[in-house]
């Protein structure tokens, strides 16, 4: 929270435990406590001077939770709030030292993973500095201090639990799964046979869990070929993995060549099975070097592999970080354009668009199954999977669909939240952290601009998940794999994001979703129609602003109300005229044959 | 009545549909036109005629691969009229040979291929390959002596019109010489046809002073009969205290003879002025002080006049030009999958954005001076027919939610471009050779369509009405798109009519047909398109009391509960310049240098901007557009409608509107039942009804009725056939264009003997 007016950014966290105070607009009474969750404490409070990169320095008192900075104006005719889940931290620095002159240049510098920087100056003197330092350090790195993240203290109830959301096997038995081509396994039951997918795994009928622990040893730590979805008519399917274990020597294995030919024989096609490798060749190549490598012509005669050109994690985070230089806390205005070009970001969402749309259009047109992977399947293949399971099946475009997908495609099938994030850990050069999610989610934020009527959720739904993602405040998003969940007892000591969205489901909707079923979407990945995210990326410029509510979306809620109101209106009116003709009211509702549901 | 140009829509065997006055001068049989990017298969069989308003196509092929067809009354699916080719280019590739034909040229080979480029970013090709090879050549030759005539009277309209003065009596075809001038919506819905004021007469301007609220303002009719300038409307409005007496001796003094003219006013009383520079430097200042001394005694609070120089603050006419060259160029003839990779590097480098924003600028710029300086106005432009006509109009737009409805919309191009002469006949190139060609209309819808991009229920109109009117100034047949300046026309269609024994009685020239009669174009049905389903409306502004409440904020809408609240700005504001260290920099920059706060002007605006975003925007008030990089975008509908790689099958934002549209068509229905209830249940069935406001409507769909098959963020466009880019000789076709031009000078100078 940057100004006083984002406040009303109904797309940032805060919006949810702020609620309370912005209610009453203007006249806010200073003393009144800052906004806390159950099982939320008050740690300290200082005076400090924030540094609004926007409206100039500000004076204020901070309060310092085990979950939140929460910053309150004291100036009379401001009335900025600040409010950041300790979690978004990735980096505290002192500024200034003793020696330091001038005004406002003894602080504190606050690098956090959603954008922006925080600045604090505070007095020399009485050490408020180095106490506002170590309680923020304690509290929002716990892990380098023997505390629990704050997702497992967090006692919030909702009326939805959120944990329920995803049962993998009623999720397969959604997609008709098992049938007589692929069958479940238990062999990964406690995990023994790869300690980051999930329990439960789809397999083709006729492989035997023998023949898995021969696979499981050719494929990168284990991660072996499975399927994540089946196309209801053609029964092609897309079945996920990490690459071969190749190495230098061009290391064959008869087992994975025979399992390869089994997964493509599961639909009746005699085409060869498709292989889309994420990475760029010479990545894969190089991979061999320390024993990958990918799918040769040579082993396997019945698969065509072709190579995405997406590029690895640490691309991916410095892209980002430019992405940040040109619109924090100033954005970029005389060549606003090329500098974005210079990011490279929609280069890269736009390589992982087009990698999708391939899978998809594949599996879609019935030609043949297709086996994603990149290095160890759990970054580009993730995003891969299920960006083409959301182009594919309309029900992942619906609010719980997509936290389906979520929880099957990334958090079961262990992308590494823990590593990519960073959840209260204080490295913050750590060389696995990378936006691989974010870039996810920008992906889809792609499609639903592309495709404004065909997902049930809106833009406020994906900009709560990626603000969850940082926060710590639920445990979805936390440890790198389900193994790790179930030792740490995450559902059972942590509350879900899914239970707050779930309970509060209408804020999160699209008013001009249309269901349909059948459709697959195609986006157009061209740099045409790519936008950088200005909703997500530029929120905290207060010049950059969007309105809100969306003006488009405000409009069509006040229709229905309208719609309503004059169907309310009718069908009084015909009472009271049937009532002196005595004939049988007709309603309203019944004339029109086209009523939607109110949402 | 109107409505019928073409009482029978059907196409006889091969016959083309002719507009009165309209007659083929050339035509060829067995012609292929090109399809698809990639292929041949779906090539369509038929004649080719060139008639002295189009290029037409007639087949009895249907056309593939396209769901959805926007008609246009005036042209067939295939048609091209001629005053919206751009270039034409022959090939004969047995021989190689390739020439972009110019008019009276001749052609040393038979074409096997023609290649038209349209104005309106379309690429039209037919190939010959069966055809006489004679044939094909004089049609080609035909089409580029007939698309670039040396005189304006050659014009299609023109014989259009005289065909119609000459019918008149029989009325025959439709259009009355003197009803087509008005035109309404006519779209039927419950919307009342309201009729567009043109700016013609008297009781226009006196009319919109009124509606303004101006006080210190008259007509002046000094210019009847166009007796002081030609290129001025014979009715303006001025500042009253300037008697006629001394308007007249002071326009010697501007260029053009072009005397302040007023636009708009303020409800607070400042008004908004356009002028000519002063020419005569010995009477400038003098001159200059009386104009400012009359203006600043028009305003209730006398107020000071503020001068907006936009010669120098803004593009030129050439620069805007070039921008237009190079994004066209970049949007439809590059090849599309080549240009991906520095789009957007690219796009920046057209300037055509860049541009598009400093118009937006500069205008805010004004309507801050405006509403919140209260100060009056004078834009000031060499010959005051150009740029003003654009930042006048932005202004407005942004001003007058008035001027957001369709009808205020039209009255305002009447009042600020056609009227004000905007030189419509140089700047669309309609002749074909001058080199005054500019793009300033379309900047002008692109700013517009910026504005409704950012608020969507601020506007009557769709933007498919805005693309929709810039394709409408490539047809050769309305009046209002087709001259320099009114006057103009009455001369040339005086003669024009004196050569054709045309009685003109009492008329000031020729009556052509108003472009405003949406209802020569398309069919009621289509014309709903035009209505914007997210439009708040509110009932018209009235004219009668003189005073308009619009553009007072409303109390309720500074309610907190809606958006935002005053942000805090005692600390001063950080301009963009100053950025912050990002790290580990002592030196923290806190507040503006004593130096740049006295730059009162930028801040203060800044303020005043930064406060205006920080409310809830009154959409029936002052409307600002935001201007950073990421908020100015590119038109897609308009430029990338015909690139079939571009468009998004069953997707774009059309498909909001239309779910919006069904909701819209439902409350309609709901509240006329509601009406009916009211008046009489027994009443019959309203007759709206049958005609709703929304092109797409809710009634007799199924409750699960999904997005129509035939969406797509080309909609109503169809790229196919419209945008062959298939190579040439192995070329692709960009490359291949820019070879051509090189190959005809060299070929023009071997030929000339």
């Amino acid at each position: 929270m940057a100004s006083a007016s984002t406040k009303y950014n109904s797309h940032s966290l805060e919006n949810e435990s702020i609620k309370r105070t912005s209610q009453d607009g203007l006249n806010q009474d200073l003393n009144e406590t800052v906004p806390r969750l159950p099982g939320e404490t008050l740690i300290t409070d200082k005076e400090v001077i924030y540094i609004c990169p926007f409206n100039g320095p500000i004076k204020g008192r901070v309060y310092i939770t085990n979950y939140r900075l929460y910053l309150r104006s004291l100036e009379t005719d401001s009335a900025l709030i600040l409010d950041v889940p300790l979690g978004v931290i990735s980096r505290i620095e002192k500024m200034g030292g003793a020696t330091s002159r001038g005004e406002n240049s003894y602080g504190l510098d606050i690098t956090c993973k959603d954008m922006r920087n925080l600045r604090f100056a505070l007095k020399q003197e009485g050490h408020s500095r180095r106490d506002m330092f170590e309680t923020l350090t304690r509290y929002a790195f716990p892990l380098a201090h023997s505390l629990p993240l704050f997702a497992f203290l967090n006692e919030e109830k909702f009326n939805v639990d959120g944990w329920t959301v995803y049962n993998p096997v009623e999720e397969y038995q959604r997609q008709g799964l098992p049938n007589h081509n692929w069958r479940i396994t238990f062999i990964n039951k406690c995990y023994e046979l790869c300690e980051t997918y999930p329990a439960l795994l789809m397999v083709p009928y006729r492989t035997s869990d023998e023949d898995l622990r021969r696979v499981a040893a050719f494929r990168s730590r284990n991660r072996i070929p499975v399927l994540s979805w089946i196309h209801p008519e053609n029964k092609t399917a897309i079945v996920r993995c990490s690459q071969p274990l190749v190495g230098m020597s061009g290391k064959r294995n008869k087992d994975d060549e025979k399992y390869l030919d089994a997964i493509r024989e599961t639909n009746k096609q005699n085409s060869k099975l498709t292989i889309y490798d994420a990475r760029p060749s010479v990545n894969a190549v190089a991979n061999k070097a320390t024993g990958g490598g990918y799918e040769s012509d040579d082993a396997y005669h019945n698969a065509e592999l072709s190579f995405l050109d997406i590029h690895n994690i640490h691309v991916m985070r410095e892209s980002l970080k430019k992405v940040r230089d040109i619109v924090y806390p100033n954005v970029e205005e005389s060549h606003w354009l090329s500098s974005l070009e210079s990011t490279h970001w929609l280069e890269h969402i736009k390589l992982v668009l087009t990698g999708a749309i391939q899978v998809a259009d594949k599996v879609s047109s019935g030609k043949s199954s297709v086996l994603v992977h990149c290095s160890d399947g759990w970054d580009r293949t993730a995003q891969l999977t299920s960006l083409a399971m959301l182009m594919l099946d309309s029900f992942y475009r619906s609010i719980e669909g997509f936290e389906v997908l979520v929880q099957k495609e990334w958090i079961s099938f262990g992308h590494k939240f823990a590593s990519r994030i960073g959840h209260g850990d204080k490295n913050h050069a750590d060389a696995d952290r990378s936006p691989i999610f974010l870039q996810f989610i920008d992906c889809v934020w792609q499609m639903s601009k592309q495709f404004p009527t065909a997902f049930e959720f809106n833009e406020r739904f994906l900009i709560t998940i990626l603000d969850h993602l940082y926060s710590c405040r639920f445990g979805t998003f936390l440890f790198n794999c389900e193994s790790a969940r179930e030792r740490q007892k995450v559902p059972e000591r942590t509350v879900s994001l899914w239970s707050m969205i779930n309970s509060n489901k209408e804020k999160f909707k699209n008013p001009f979703y249309t269901k349909e079923i059948d459709r697959v979407l195609y986006p157009v990945a061209s740099m045409r129609h790519l936008e950088l995210w200005v909703n997500y990326y530029i929120r905290w410029n207060p010049r950059i602003k969007q309105q809100q509510p969306n003006p488009v979306e405000q409009r069509y809620m006040e229709l229905l109300a309208l719609r309503d109101d004059y169907i309310k209106r009718l069908e009084e009116l015909q009472l009271a005229n049937s009532a002196k003709l005595s004939d049988p009211p007709t309603s309203p509702s019944q004339m029109m044959p086209h009523v939607q549901t109110h949402f | 009545s109107d409505d019928k140009i073409n009482s029978e829509p059907k196409i006889k065997k091969l016959e083309p549909v002719l507009l009165p006055g309209e007659i083929v001068v050339n035509e060829v049989n067995f012609v292929r036109k090109c399809i698809a990017t990639d292929t041949s298969q779906y090539d369509l069989w038929g004649k080719l005629i060139c008639s002295n308003f189009k290029i037409s196509f007639i087949t009895d092929d249907p056309m593939p691969l396209q769901k959805f067809h926007y008609r246009n009354l005036l042209l067939g699916q295939h048609d091209v009229p001629l005053t919206c080719i751009e270039q034409i280019v022959t090939v004969n590739d047995h021989k190689r040979k390739q020439k972009v034909l110019g008019p009276n040229q001749k052609l040393k080979f038979n074409p096997t291929e023609l290649i038209i480029y349209c104005k309106d970013f379309r690429i039209v090709r037919f190939r010959f390959d069966e055809s006489g090879p004679e044939s094909a050549k004089k049609v080609c030759l035909a089409i580029a002596h007939y698309s670039q005539p040396t005189d304006l009277q050659l014009l299609f309209a023109f014989e259009y019109v005289g065909k119609k003065y000459h019918n008149s009596a029989s009325r025959i075809n439709g259009v009355s010489p003197e009803g087509g001038g008005r035109g309404g919506m006519g779209a039927g819905g419950g919307t009342p046809s309201q009729k567009t004021p043109l700016f013609e007469t008297y009781s226009d301007w006196d009319r919109e002073i009124k509606r303004t609220g101006a006080s210190g303002w008259r007509v002046c009719s000094i210019n009847e009969g166009y007796m002081i300038s030609t290129c001025l409307p014979e009715y303006f409005v001025v500042p009253s205290s300037l008697a006629d007496q001394d308007l007249k001796i002071f326009s010697h003094s501007f260029v053009g003879r072009r005397m302040p003219l007023w636009c708009w006013s303020h409800s607070n009383g400042s008004a908004l002025v356009r002028m000519a520079l002063i020419k005569d430097v010995l009477q400038q200042r003098k001159i200059d002080q009386r104009i400012c001394n009359a203006i600043t005694k028009s305003h209730p609070q006398r107020s000071d006049v503020y001068k907006l120089d936009l010669d120098k603050t803004l593009p030129n006419i050439q620069e805007i030009q070039a921008a237009f060259v190079k994004l066209k160029q970049l949007c439809v003839n590059e090849p599309f999958e080549e240009t991906e990779e520095k789009w957007l590097s690219s796009l920046e480098n057209t300037r055509w954005l860049e541009y598009v924003r400093i118009f937006l600028k500069h205008s805010a710029e004004v309507v801050y001076m405006l509403e919140s300086k209260r100060l009056s106005v004078v834009l000031q432009e060499e010959e005051g027919r150009d740029l003003s006509c654009l930042v006048a109009s932005l202004v407005q737009v942004m001003l007058d939610a008035y001027f957001r409805t369709i009808t205020g919309f039209q009255s305002l191009i009447q009042k600020e471009w056609v009227m004000a002469g905007y030189q419509f006949l140089d700047r669309c190139n309609h002749l074909k050779r001058s080199e005054k060609e500019s793009p300033l209309f379309l900047l002008f819808l692109d700013a517009t369509w910026q504005l409704l991009e950012q608020y969507p229920a601020a506007f009557e109109f769709s933007e498919t009405y805005l693309a929709v009117l810039y394709d409408s100034t490539r047809i050769s047949l309305f009046g209002t798109f087709l001259f320099n300046s009114p006057h103009q026309r009455v001369k040339q269609s005086t003669e024009f009519a004196i050569s054709k024994n045309i009685q003109l009685g009492d008329e000031k020239g020729l009556k052509f047909p108003s472009v405003w009669d949406w209802s020569l174009q398309f069919t009621a049905k289509d014309r709903t398109l035009f209505h914007n389903p997210f439009y708040i409306g509110k009932s018209m502004p009235c004219v009668q009391n003189g005073s308009v409440k619009a553009f007072k904020r409303t109390k309720k809408s500074y309610s907190s509960t809606l958006r935002g609240m005053p942000s805090s700005l005692k600390n001063g504001i950080l301009s963009d310049q100053e950025l912050l260290p990002r790290r580990n920099s002592l030196v923290l920059k806190r507040k503006p240098d004593p130096l740049q706060h006295t730059d009162g002007q930028n801040s203060d605006m800044e303020q005043y901007l930064r406060e205006w975003f920080s409310k809830p925007a009154d959409l029936h008030g002052v409307i600002l557009p935001q201007l950073s990089g990421a908020h100015i975008k590119l038109w897609k509908l308009c430029y990338f409608r015909w690139v079939p790689e571009a468009q998004i099958h069953l997707g774009g934002p059309i498909t909001a509107f239309h779910k919006l549209s069904l909701l819209v068509d439902e409350v309609d229905v709901l509240s006329s039942m509601l009406r009916q209830q009211h008046s009489s249940p027994l009443q019959a069935c309203d007759t709206d009804l049958d005609q709703g406001r929304m092109f797409f409507r809710a009634r007799g769909l199924p409750a699960s009725a999904g997005t129509p098959e035939f969406l797509s963020s080309s909609f109503p466009f169809s790229p196919v056939g419209n945008l062959c880019r298939r190579s040439i000789l192995g070329t692709p076709l960009s490359k291949f264009l820019s070879g051509a031009k090189i190959w005809l000078s060299t070929e023009t100078l071997a030929n000339e003997d």
